[in-house]
């Protein structure tokens, strides 16, 4: 029996009055799925992925996570609503240049209201960072500023994990460890939304979703992987 | 490093404020510290004066100058200022009498002031006041003037008529020290060589006020009146009243009803001149502090914006990952409340030795540090960051993570 985790109702967004960078979008994801998201670039991919991570609000439609219809809360709410329950892995890592990699991961926890270092350096270990705690982020390589950043996305366990391209300013070897943290994370539990304009990272998920001008061209599910 | 720098010029700008309100409370409590305590050390708050008349010279419509007749006020009368109703708060009073007198012979003829006081006088209070309160009261010029560095020693006896105290400038200009006997010459006319009075004194002690008095030769009054001819006169009586509820103003009404042809004058009312330099310079201080604390603040305001525009993403990233608004809000006036702390610290130091300047130049007497004042100009440092945190912290709260993150 799957439950549905995410459902997206005719979600529309408009910038600067004219442009509609999601028409009447509807969608839902279920929980424990793996969902990729493909289309060309101002299609409305990431737009999307910030409006299901409480980053951004919808201009029209909703967006229900576990019920809860976040295109309603306010922004405090918001913001508690996406700490608690989805954890964000940016193509550009985002980090704190002057904090080091452990406190980067703790700085997510701060915000949670938890310090628990012990914790961190298990998430850090997770994903192979045990290594380089105290570094700061210009000390250490693209691949592991992005597994920091995937610690720092787990650190308050959310069950939805939202990825805007993770591997696009990786190299290979990098960009495989971090499809097979998230491959892990998948077999894990956690619900996954990845962007990528890469066919076969879409298909390490078990459905993708192609956009084009902020409307659904294609939804279909993958069982290649 | 950018970050380090505009955190730099933000702590200058507090410093810089910091620094004025350091300067102006310290200068301002310690000068009028200071001058307080010049004046309690200066014992008299009230002197009384004779009153004297003014006489107009010339013809109707010319006017040749006028002739202020010579007062005195009588010895005889000293008593009265025990007998006025505040007389338990007059700790003592001392009476003056000046004259110009000439030392030394040829070349080293000299003009100084031969004085005319109290030492250490009983002074017998008359009926009715006798009656309830003591019959004799002991005063002069070492209840007056007790901080008086003396090198030998006061003149003990009331009758002394052979001793006489000199200030160190008369010492060391006269070539005195103690137990060298001198002579005085006085002439009523400066011009009549023939009539004068020539008197031999002994110096008893060498004393130091940092006053006028150090230039003068000081007897008691008895001999002074022998040798000016002016018997049971004197010309000021200072007056020492312990006031600290009372007004001393009633005092000098109340010695001017005693003695109708006397009037007293306070202290306060004597240094006005002082005082209204002293609240020029604070008002003028004050204006330069709100000035430096208004452009304190802006530079401030203007460092913080700048920060929050370059700290954007970061702030971004931190809304993203969990921070609400109180948290960003937080994190902004910490950094501010810091940076008013360092700037406080610093500009107190900084403010200490402006201070130490302007006392030096302006008041001629240096500054205390003063310990009260560090709270308060930290306080006010924080006060003023805080204050120019507001608009950059809207500005923060306002930033929108998606937006920021997109890089946009």
């Amino acid at each position: 029996m799957t439950e549905e985790i995410i459902k997206v109702e005719n979600l529309t967004k408009v910038y600067d009055k004219d442009t509609r960078v999601l028409e009447n979008l509807t969608m839902s994801i279920n929980k424990g799925d793996w969902t990729s998201i493909m289309g060309p670039s101002g299609s409305g991919k990431t737009t999307l992925l910030n409006i299901i991570g409480c980053l951004d609000s919808a201009t029209k439609g909703s967006v229900f996570i576990k019920s809860t219809e976040i295109t309603k809360l306010n922004q405090t709410k918001l913001t508690k609503f996406r700490r608690e329950n989805i954890g964000l892995i940016f193509q550009q890592y985002h980090l704190v240049p002057y904090l080091t990699a452990l406190e980067n991961v703790m700085m997510a926890q701060y915000f949670h209201g938890i310090k628990d270092e012990n914790k961190t350096r298990d998430v850090l270990k997770r994903v192979g960072l045990e290594h380089r705690l105290n570094h700061i982020p210009s000390h250490l390589s693209g691949g592991e500023q992005q597994r920091v950043c995937i610690a720092r996305a787990l650190i308050n366990e959310p069950k939805i994990l939202l990825a805007d391209e993770p591997t696009g300013n990786l190299d290979q070897k990098n960009g495989e460890i971090v499809l097979n943290l998230i491959k892990q994370l998948h077999k894990d539990g956690h619900t996954i939304i990845l962007i990528t304009h890469d066919p076969d990272i879409a298909k390490l998920g078990s459905r993708i979703i192609k956009l084009i001008d902020g409307k659904i061209c294609a939804d279909s599910s993958c069982n290649e992987n | 490093m950018k970050r380090k720098s505009r955190i730099a010029i933000a702590i200058i700008a507090v410093i810089i404020g910091a620094a004025t309100t350091t300067a102006l409370l310290s200068v301002s409590l310690d000068v009028n510290e200071k001058v307080s305590h010049e004046f309690r050390k200066y014992g008299a708050n009230l002197v009384v004066v004779p009153k004297s008349d003014t006489i107009e010279v010339g013809f109707p419509g010319v006017n040749f100058g006028s002739i202020t007749e010579q007062r005195y006020i009588n010895e005889g009368d000293l008593w009265k200022i025990k007998s006025i109703y505040w007389r338990n708060n007059v700790l003592g009073f001392t009476p003056f009498l000046y004259q110009v007198v000439t030392v030394g012979e040829g070349e080293n003829e000299q003009q100084v002031i031969l004085t005319g006081t109290y030492f250490d006088k009983e002074i017998k209070i008359l009926e009715p006041y006798s009656t309830y309160d003591k019959t004799i009261f002991q005063t002069g010029i070492q209840q007056i003037s007790p901080w008086w560095e003396v090198k030998g020693n006061w003149i003990a006896d009331q009758n002394d008529t052979i001793n006489c105290m000199i200030g160190t400038v008369v010492a060391e200009k006269l070539d005195l020290n103690i137990g060298d006997t001198f002579e005085i010459r006085y002439r009523e006319n400066y011009s009549d060589s023939i009539n004068k009075t020539i008197y031999n004194l002994t110096v008893i002690g060498i004393f130091e006020t940092g006053g006028n008095e150090d230039n003068q030769i000081f007897v008691n009054l008895q001999v002074a009146q022998n040798i000016t001819g002016r018997n049971g006169k004197v010309h000021t009586v200072q007056v020492s009243a312990l006031c600290t509820a009372c007004p001393v103003d009633t005092f000098a009404t109340e010695i001017e009803e005693k003695m109708p042809y006397a009037e007293g004058r306070t202290v306060k009312q004597l240094v006005s001149a002082e005082m209204d330099v002293l609240n020029k310079i604070q008002n003028m201080m004050f204006l330069i502090t709100i000035i430096a604390l208004i452009a304190s603040a802006l530079a401030v305001m203007t460092t913080m914006i700048t920060s929050v525009i370059e700290r954007q993403k970061e702030i971004g990233l931190m809304k993203s990952v969990g921070a609400e608004n109180k948290r960003i809000i937080t994190l902004f006036l910490s950094e501010a409340t810091i940076i008013g702390i360092i700037g406080g610290i610093f500009g107190y130091l900084i403010g200490y030795i402006l201070a130490q300047f302007i006392g030096l130049s302006v008041f001629t007497m240096s500054i205390t540090p003063r310990l009260e004042v560090i709270p308060i100009v930290i306080l006010i440092s924080i006060g003023i960051v805080l204050l120019a945190s507001i608009l950059p912290v809207r500005r923060a709260v306002k930033v929108e993570p998606a937006i920021v993150l997109r890089g946009e």
